[in-house]
């Protein structure tokens, strides 16, 4: 089983982001599940949403104690409240214009995949809404779900600005593995 | 049907709620918004407002006085449905006693959610523990899948007896949990539940009277009426069930029971907390643990007899209860002790809360209960699990 922890804040939307990310693999013949759970439904405060992904249908009910992977939208709230969620091995992709080396001598011991997300959902028309660009960045450093699932979920649930939703999610995807490529060269 | 659903369907337990309940084809809809429930009524309303669902949607200023128009429209022959949660059922609360007396086969949803103070928004069923004596049928459910199944079922059973039925299923874990449904189509539904029609009802045509003051012999009377369809709910369930089963090839018994073959332990459990305990039980048989889970889905009426069946000849009983009773513990912990007094070769009953307030409890955290309970003495008292 496949967990997976989006942490963000009230208004930001990691639960849609989370939910997104369910459907793209229920769309690949997987089974999901996804819920979050907020402090009081109120802009700003954490929200935490729950990813499972498993071949075999999903029976626990419970929060993620561990996570294989987190994506975390906001830079602030990676802090040792998140990092208890974390192993040593867990994919952490955060929502930063900070470089990886930033990372790696801040929270040594963590694989940290930054991405100025803010910055490429601008670029788009999407003002602060960054969970497209994140979903496409996300996708590529956990190398699932493939990139052309992941933008059909986005176009197919996006309430507007569906194209530029769409593309926004393949820049996080190729701006990632830019970085990734660079990191091994 | 427009837009008939394909057989698998992305629902969260909320969103399955909804389905189910517009399969039903219920008349009338009074609905009141509350967290966590909000998203059914919300995607009812859709379903209405895009001529998918053919009911009036009326919205009263409280959820007292939306149990008031459903006991109204129930009682002139309408299928109701309505959903709740937390405070707002608490507010019902008069009312629900006024819907079963009145013998109106309402059909609710409550998500289960902390009642304040303090102010909460997290999973547990203190909320409708607390309404078990007010004449309702209750299910507590375990997924999204088996919300859908539960509240189509429900009103078979409810019309059937004329008793109001409640469908509980666990905020957050279940309510907000997306994950594959299969959706009935419309006509299997239709096959399985045909419109309401009770044998009296307000008919301005046919005059009756609703409600009179009465002796104390007919008070007497008519609450013994109203347990005689409470015991006729076990039959019309079971009954329900196979028909269910045959249609869709999904079962859902009033008890379930997982992995029970032989167990020295049987993990009893209702809501969400049932398919964690799924994963505990599988992991401990894997270490050659004799454990099982038994699933208490319909709470009231209380299966005392398909209770005391299911546990007879169980060393070790572990009940969880995200639920508490001050100045008594965990409700299914002690209606389980009340049910299984004087049992042959008693069980020790192990009383934990569990789960309280949203509290997280992992499979392995069960998985360790099991081992606790059975290292130590039974107490009368249900016993804290620090989170």
């Amino acid at each position: 089983m496949l967990q997976i922890i989006i942490e963000g804040r009230g208004g930001q939307g990691a639960q849609t982001a989370g939910n997104l990310l369910a459907s793209a693999f229920f769309a690949e013949g997987l089974e999901v599940q996804s819920f979050a759970t907020y402090g009081g439904a109120r802009r700003g405060t954490p929200v935490r949403s729950i990813i499972r992904i498993d071949d075999r249908p999903i029976r626990t009910r419970s929060d993620i104690e561990r996570a294989d992977a987190i994506l975390c939208f906001d830079s602030s709230l990676l802090d040792a409240r998140l990092l208890r969620a974390a192993r040593p091995d867990t994919l952490i992709v955060v929502n930063s214009v900070r470089e990886p080396g930033h990372f790696a001598n801040a929270l040594p011991g963590y694989r940290v995949v930054p991405v100025d997300g803010i910055g490429l959902a601008r670029r788009h028309g999407l003002g602060r809404i960054v969970n497209s660009v994140l979903l496409g960045a996300f996708a590529r450093a956990l190398e699932a779900p493939p990139l052309a699932v992941l933008e059909r979920a986005i176009s197919d649930e996006a309430p507007a600005l569906k194209e530029a939703n769409a593309a926004a999610c393949e820049e996080g995807y190729r701006t990632v593995d830019a970085q990734l490529k660079r990191g091994m060269a | 049907m427009r837009n008939a659903p394909p057989d698998r369907m992305l629902l969260t337990g909320n969103h399955a709620v909804a389905w189910a309940a517009r399969l039903a084809r219920p008349k009338v809809l009074p609905v009141y918004p509350i967290t966590p429930q909000t998203p059914i009524l919300e995607k009812l309303s859709e379903f209405e407002a895009k001529g998918e669902l053919d009911a009036e949607v009326i919205t009263p200023e409280s959820e007292h006085s939306v149990m008031a128009a459903s006991i109204a429209a129930s009682l002139a022959g309408a299928r109701v449905f309505t959903a709740t949660a937390s405070q707002g059922l608490l507010l019902m609360h008069e009312l629900l006693h006024y819907a079963s007396g009145a013998r109106a086969p309402i059909v609710v949803a409550n998500v289960n959610r902390t009642v304040a103070s303090p102010w909460g928004f997290w999973p547990d069923e203190t909320d409708s523990l607390a309404q078990r004596d007010a004449g309702w049928i209750q299910f507590y459910c375990e997924s999204a899948q088996d919300c859908l199944d539960t509240v189509i079922a429900a009103f078979r059973i409810a019309e059937s007896v004329l008793v109001p039925a409640m469908v509980n299923l666990d905020a957050f874990y279940v309510s907000h949990a997306l994950e594959p449904v299969s959706v009935p189509g419309q006509e299997l539904v239709d096959a399985f539940l045909p419109p309401y029609s009770p044998p009296h009802r307000i008919d301005p045509q046919n005059p009756e009277s609703w409600g009179n003051v009465v002796s104390q012999e007919m008070y007497c009377r008519h609450r013994r009426d109203l347990g005689e369809a409470m015991a006729r709910v076990f039959e019309v369930a079971l009954e329900t069930e196979r028909e269910w089963s045959r249609l869709t090839g999904r079962s859902s018994p009033i008890i379930e029971r997982y992995r029970c073959e032989g167990a020295r332990t049987v993990i009893v459990a209702m809501g969400s907390l049932c398919g964690t305990a799924r994963d505990a039980v599988d992991a401990l048989r894997e270490g050659a643990e004799a454990v099982g889970l038994l699933k208490v889905r319909l709470f009231r009426p209380l299966p005392v007899e398909a209770l005391r069946a299911a546990l007879a000849g169980v060393a070790e009983i572990l009940v969880l209860d995200r639920n508490y009773s001050p100045g008594y513990g965990g409700v299914l912990h002690q209606e389980l002790r009340g049910a299984l007094y004087g049992i042959a070769d008693p069980p020790k009953i192990h009383g934990r809360l569990a789960g309280v307030g949203g509290v997280n409890v992992s499979a392995e955290r069960i998985a360790e209960l099991v081992r606790e309970a059975a290292a130590g003495e039974a107490r009368r008292e249900s016993v804290w699990v620090e989170g």
